[in-house]
């Protein structure tokens, strides 16, 4: 997705990802980035859930707008849960 | 110790390093040879032409069409490797279509996908485009590959997907990555 955000960019159309790969979005380089710090497969919010999903969707376009320079990196103000091991239980085996 | 409902736990809150976990994990699984994310030192930078409220807005997205008898594509599924698809596809944007993400590697003990929202947000951009925050949505969303080749993506999908922005006459882009 990085990839086709710079190809867009420098042809001359604007971009913004939303996503919640931090490290690989950023190593990668792209011109505007709304970090989404939610479990993987969560870009656009929790589910049935209109406040981070409207809220969201609300930074990226502010992003895209205000953004004066490359790798601009903004995250979210929302936090997935109180308890925060779910960061421990990704790629760990469920069995 | 245990927290208190309302007490949040800030102990772990740094973002998850996907790079070294998923290297790790590939290792410890006798996989030894990791994949190699790209890097790149300059980043171009496009200034937006008119205001977003006069530009019209493209959406990319790495979700895949459902596709009947290729195995188990739905919330929770393992992920599935029939599941992807490798050429750039396009759907209207008028339409909420159906897609999935057991293609992709995404974070299956934790997510919680059965509103398609959370990584699909079309009705909540039909919203926004009512309400004047952009002019309006291209007449086409754009299904994009996620693949091992970074040549192939930025070599074929990534101009494919430029020209049909171009013949859609897109001003800016969202790209919702899973």
């Amino acid at each position: 997705m990085s990839l086709i955000a710079r190809h867009l960019e420098a042809n001359g159309i604007p971009t913004v990802i939303l996503g919640c790969a931090r490290d690989i979005v950023e190593q990668v380089g792209v011109p505007r980035f709304v970090f989404s710090d939610f479990p993987l497969g969560h870009p656009c919010g929790k589910p049935f859930d209109e406040e981070t999903q409207v809220g969201n969707l609300d930074l990226a376009f502010e992003t895209l707008e205000k953004a004066f320079a490359p790798r601009t990196t903004v995250q979210t103000p929302y936090r997935w849960d109180h308890d925060e091991a779910w960061r421990d239980r990704y790629l760990q085996p469920t069995d | 110790m245990t927290l208190a409902d309302n007490q949040t736990d800030t102990s772990r809150s740094l973002y998850i390093r996907y790079m070294d976990r998923t290297t790790d994990h590939y290792l410890q699984e006798g996989f030894n040879n990791p994949y190699q994310w790209a890097r790149f030192e300059d980043v171009p930078f496009a200034q937006l032409e008119k205001p977003l409220s006069e530009s019209r807005l493209g959406v990319i997205t790495t979700a895949a069409q459902f596709q009947p008898g290729k195995g188990d594509q739905g919330p929770g599924a393992p992920y599935n490797n029939e599941a992807k698809f490798k050429r750039v596809y396009t759907l209207p944007s008028d339409e909420v279509p159906d897609l999935r993400i057991s293609h992709i590697g995404y974070d299956r003990n934790n997510a919680q996908i059965e509103d398609q929202r959370v990584y699909l947000p079309l009705e909540r951009l039909h919203d926004f485009e009512k309400e004047g925050r952009f002019k309006e949505l291209g007449p086409r969303l754009y299904g994009a590959p996620t693949l091992r080749s970074q040549r192939v993506t930025s070599e074929r999908n990534a101009p494919e997907i430029l020209e049909m922005c171009r013949e859609d006459k897109i001003d800016v882009a969202l790209l919702v990555g899973v």
